[in-house]
């Protein structure tokens, strides 16, 4: 049978990009030498205020890391559940999974951080690092879910159906057939939500998270170099997502040459 | 005939030219109406407060028409260096640091910070807070006010009333803000009253004034509004005004 693959690459993610696409490559190389190059010049030629900024926003990078992270891990095993859920043939179930991918995706994710951390504050109180985190996962996850389901139901029909006649039952057939082999396709859309959060964490700044916007705007504030700032915090972020594009880019190509031999 | 339409004429120029000239400059004034109560949002959706009234009899005194945009705290330096409005009037504080970014009028309106702390709060300084979080608005006088206390952690909002929120569902450990504000925050609002008190006014080494900023070099703009806050002071409209938004303490 000759491989079918239809790949309609849209995503909020930036752009990954692989050996493939020659315009795209050296589109990244461009970006990332060109942001790299700036970020040393303005560094370097005028340490005051960039350098100073680079210092102050520093731990702000590292809170951007964190949330990142926890949010991702949490949002995978949100939407791996979900995922199953959505395909499940539980009514109940599938029913209570797409309900929340259904709400999840009708509400901008700015207003699910105020929700989560000023209306449901007056509840429970959560320290605000997990709040945000708590919030960014809830809202991937339902993305996630998606993402899962979509890759279970790119899986051919006759695996399934062999499985079946090999006499598995329904949890194994997903848990040693389809999971394994839907794992590879979604790696990359999964990789691809992954920078999409890591940007939509800026969102977390109004939460008053320390993260790297935040620092950047209690910078510009009181220095008024509002210019210098957000330059300097445009940059840094640039950097930070074509590293990671480039990582997801890499592993893509290795998992498509698994596939293929 | 002719001589008269003509006469007619002219009166009408003179007439139209007349009302043209009385035609008063528009001033517009940026607000972050998030600090009641020199400046909020009422009920109605107007932007209303304190300032708000003196700027606007400050207008009919030194002859202008205020006009009033409301924009966020965090960027309102940033949008009057850029010409999107005249002048803010958003109980700025006027510090050496401003001063160099851009020009202040007379100040005209005396401001001290509070701290706010839980009622059942044994806190009487911020002194006591070190080692916890305290909130304020971004980038405000508060905040220096809290990073000059070494060890105190100083967790900055978008709007001072997020702040008095999370210090009323206790993630952090107390507030410091104007003190018009703090009153209007724990005296008046019936949700804080009941949970939140004000534990110290603090006592910064110079006293602290409010001023209206406008972009530096607008000489223009910063006459009429030191006209209009001369002649207020000149009248009592000031504790006047202090007495009807803030009332006596």
């Amino acid at each position: 049978m000759p491989e079918q693959k239809v790949v309609i690459d849209v995503g909020d993610g930036a752009a990954i990009p692989t050996k493939k696409d020659h315009g795209l490559l050296s589109a990244w190389r461009i970006a990332f030498f060109g942001a790299v190059l700036v970020l040393l010049y303005l560094v370097i030629v005028h340490p005051d205020p960039y350098w100073n900024l680079l210092k102050f926003i520093r731990d702000g990078v590292v809170v951007t890391f964190e949330v990142t992270f926890a949010s991702i891990g949490l949002a995978l095993v949100l939407g791996l559940f979900t995922g199953l859920g959505r395909v499940s043939h539980n009514r109940f179930i599938n029913l209570a999974a797409s309900t929340y991918v259904e709400v999840v995706r009708g509400i901008p994710l700015l207003v699910q951080l105020f929700y989560i951390y000023y209306a449901l504050g007056q509840f429970v109180r959560v320290p605000d690092m997990l709040a945000a985190i708590i919030a960014m996962s809830f809202c991937y996850g339902a993305y996630m879910g998606e993402v899962v389901r979509a890759g279970i139901e790119a899986i051919d029909k006759g695996q399934r159906e062999a499985s079946v006649s090999l006499g598995f039952n329904e949890v194994q057939t997903m848990r040693y057939v389809i999971l394994p082999q839907a794992l590879r396709t979604i790696l990359p859309p999964v990789g691809n939500e992954f920078i999409a959060l890591l940007k939509d964490t800026s969102l977390v700044s109004i939460l008053a998270v320390s993260d790297l916007l935040r620092r950047g705007r209690e910078f510009a504030s009181e220095s008024f170099a509002y210019f210098e700032t957000y330059t300097l915090i445009a940059v840094v972020y640039l950097i930070i997502t074509l590293i990671l594009s480039k990582l997801v880019g890499t592993m893509e190509e290795r998992m498509g040459n698994h596939v293929r031999h | 005939m002719k001589k008269a339409m003509l006469c007619i004429f002219g009166l009408l120029l003179m007439v139209a030219g007349g009302a043209l000239a009385e035609e008063l400059p528009v001033i517009t004034f940026a607000t972050d109406a998030t600090w009641p109560p020199m400046e909020f949002v009422d009920a109605n959706k107007n932007v209303t407060g304190f300032s708000i009234e003196y700027v606007t009899r400050m207008g009919r005194e030194a002859g202008f028409t205020p006009k009033f945009v409301a924009v966020a705290w965090d960027g309102i330096f940033a949008g009057l260096d850029v010409g999107k409005y005249d002048a803010i009037v958003s109980s700025v504080s006027i510090t050496e640091k401003r001063k160099k970014a851009m020009d202040f009028s007379e100040p005209y309106f005396q401001v001290r910070q509070a701290l706010i702390v839980p009622k059942d709060s044994p806190v009487t300084s911020l002194a006591e807070l070190v080692g916890k979080e305290v909130g304020s608005q971004i980038s405000t006088t508060g905040t220096f006010a809290i990073k000059e206390v070494p060890g105190v952690i100083a967790k900055t909002y978008d709007e001072v009333g997020l702040a008095v929120e999370d210090l009323h569902n206790g993630r952090i450990a107390g507030v410091v803000c104007d003190d018009p504000v703090a009153a209007n925050y724990v005296l008046q609002n019936e949700k804080y009253a009941k949970t939140l008190k004000i534990a110290a006014v603090m006592q910064s080494k110079e006293a602290e004034f409010y001023g209206i900023a406008v972009k530096k070099g607008n000489k223009k703009v910063l006459d009429l509004i030191n006209k209009g806050i001369a002649a207020l002071k000149a009248k009592g409209t000031d504790i006047k005004l202090r007495d009807k938004w803030i009332g006596g303490n």
